[in-house]
This record gives structure tokens, sequence and C-alpha cells, in this order.
């Protein structure tokens, strides 16, 4: 994702927008590029796995409380063990 | 609660505590041959998507080839999760605006439910894009961030759907917040169309790789083929996200509504 122009935290003006993966010029970057690749992966899927995990916990509360509710109509009113 | 709730949601309990007029669970009726059809349904959605998510995977590093070899090569692979999590957030935004303004028109509690999953899931594919996208951008770009016009829409764009989820969790579920992150789930995705047109009429660092008339830099078939499929993943993703988070968040809705109902009934007393 880079420029034909490249220049590090300059902008392009709009016509001269690259259409291409062109490669970055002297740029001294020096990062492991699998590193960051590893890094995206993990953090993408850790951000899906905990928007997941959290959905699961709200649902498990929504269960607990329509259990609750069931046991409280099936005592007839009295809600017993039911949240108080 | 017994043991670990199911991965999917407990429409059906909620439904039947509905439909059986609070009666309790031995006296209510069997579950609609509609509620069994869509829990099939769903794991069958949930099994595709998996295999085609390790598909893609595979595709990626198996058989899409290295690109900006320069710019380190391998990074450019995130370019198959990242643009379609870019995808995924447009199109969650608009199932969010989509259910707000249908809310504002009708406010039910469906409605409300798809406004908000729609504002959440946004929220997640734009962390997503968000955390992949400056890792690439230091290798390509040499650093982090750039207030580049589409990063920055981008950015003001997630926050947006941020509020409207700060907003739901915290500000309680009566019916004027409900109205109110309604009316900014309708403002916030104008900001979406902003964010694709800046690549186009502004200046910056992002370049236009994927545009109306196909992946034009995308110089390999694997490439195109990767993108696709990534597309495909992030459909098939959003949609079974979307359609969890409504249920619960229906569900949560109804069930807070009959206790409201059987406490005010003498039903139950809490």
């Amino acid at each position: 994702m880079t420029q034909s122009q490249p220049s590090t935290g300059t902008l392009a003006e709009p016509n001269n927008r690259s259409t291409e993966f062109v490669p970055v010029k002297d740029t001294g970057e020096t990062t492991s590029a699998a590193g960051l690749l590893i890094t995206a992966y993990v953090l993408m899927w850790v951000l899906l796995l905990g928007f997941v995990l959290l959905n699961w916990r709200r649902q498990a509360r929504v269960e607990a409380r329509i259990s609750e509710l069931e046991k409280a109509l099936a005592a007839g009113g009295n809600p017993g063990g039911a949240r108080n | 609660m017994h043991g670990a709730p199911p991965l999917f949601v407990s429409r059906s309990r909620a439904q039947d505590l509905h439909d059986g007029d609070l009666q309790p669970s031995s006296q209510r009726t069997n579950l609609s041959a509609v509620t069994r059809w869509q829990d099939k349904l769903f794991y069958a959605l949930l099994a595709l998507t998996t295999a085609v998510f390790v598909f893609l995977i595979a595709f990626i590093f198996l058989v899409c080839p290295v690109a900006q070899v320069q710019a380190g090569g391998l990074a450019q692979k995130i370019f198959y999760f990242h643009v379609p999590s870019a995808y995924a957030m447009y199109l969650c935004g608009g199932v969010c605006c989509i259910g707000s303004a249908m809310y504002l028109i009708k406010p039910t509690d469906a409605r409300n439910g798809v406004a908000q999953a729609g504002a959440e899931c946004a929220v997640l594919f734009g962390s997503m894009m968000l955390t992949s996208g400056p890792l690439w951008a230091k290798k390509a770009w040499g650093v982090y961030w750039t207030w580049d016009p589409q990063l920055t829409t981008l950015l003001l764009s997630v926050l947006v759907y941020v509020a409207i989820v700060v907003l739901r969790a915290f500000a309680g579920n009566g019916e004027a917040e409900r109205k109110f992150a309604s009316a900014l789930g309708v403002l916030g995705t104008v900001n979406l169309p902003v964010i694709h047109y800046s690549v186009l009429k502004w200046g910056g660092n992002h370049p236009i790789v994927v545009t109306r008339s196909g992946g034009g830099g995308l110089r390999h078939a694997a490439m195109t083929q990767g993108l696709l499929t990534g597309f495909l993943a992030m459909t098939l993703l959003a949609g079974l996200l979307l359609w969890s988070r409504t249920r619960v968040v229906v569900s949560a809705s109804r069930v807070a509504r009959l206790e409201e109902e059987a406490i005010a009934s003498g039903q139950i007393d809490y």
C-alpha cells in the first residue's frame, strides 16, 4: 500500500494516487515484515474472539434470566431461588 | 443456569415465554418449526464460514504470491483481511443505518436489536481494520499512522459507532435512549461514503487498488482470488455475528419486558 512517489508522512495529490502496489524507495524501514504480519493476524483474531466471548457471556446472562423467570412463574408468583 | 449456554442464542426460550403468555416452561408449546429451521441454518452457516476461513488462510499463505518485496513482501498479505474488514464495516454500518431508520419509523425490539448489532459489529470490523492497517503501513510507509484523509474519516466513523455502543451500554435502555442511539446510527452512516470517496477526491498515501473496474493493482490472478475469498469470508462472518447479536439483544429486551409484565400482573414478586 504505497505510492509510486512515496514520501513518509506527506500526502500525494488526488491525481497522483497510486493504483497498484508499488515498492517504497529508501524509507530505511527495518521492522520485520513477518513480525508485523503475525501481529496483525493475531490481533484481528483476538478482537474477533473477544467479541464472540462477550456475546456468549451476554447470552449466558439472558439464559439465566429466562431460567429465573421460568422458575418464578412455575412457583406461582413466589420466585424462590429467582433473582432478587 | 445449568451448564454452559449453547453457542447460539435462546430466542426460542424468550419467544416461548412470550407465546406462552407467561406460562411456565412445562406448559409452553414446543418450539416452532421456523425456529428450529433457523437454528439449523445458523449452524450450517457457521460451518460454512469456518470452512471458508480455513481455506482463505491456507490460500493466502500457500498460494497468493508475495508482493511489495521492497516493503517487506510478507506484510502485504495483511491486505487479504484488511480490505474485507473495511468492506464488512461498511456492511454492518449499513445494517445499523437501516435498522436505526426503521426503528425511528416504527419502534420494535427487533429493529432496535438490528441497529445495536450493526453498530457493535461495525466497531469490531473497524477495529480489525484499524489494527491491521497501521501494522502494514509501518512497513510500507515507514510510519504506523498518517493523518491521511481516508484514515482520518475512517477513524471518525469508527468513533461514531463506538459512541453508539457506549451510549446503548451506559445510558439505559429506555425509549428516548434507543431513539437517540438510532438517530446517531443514521447520521454516523453518512460518513461511510465520505471514507470511500476521500480516496478518489483528496490527497493522501492510501492507494486505490480496488476500483469499480476491479482490482487493477492486483497483478496476479491468485491475489484477486484471495481478495474475493476474503470478501466472501467476511460477508459470512458479518452475517453470523449480526444474526447472533441481534437475537441476543432481542431476547434480552423481551425478557426484560416479560419481567416487567409479570411483576405488574402479580405473577411473580421480585
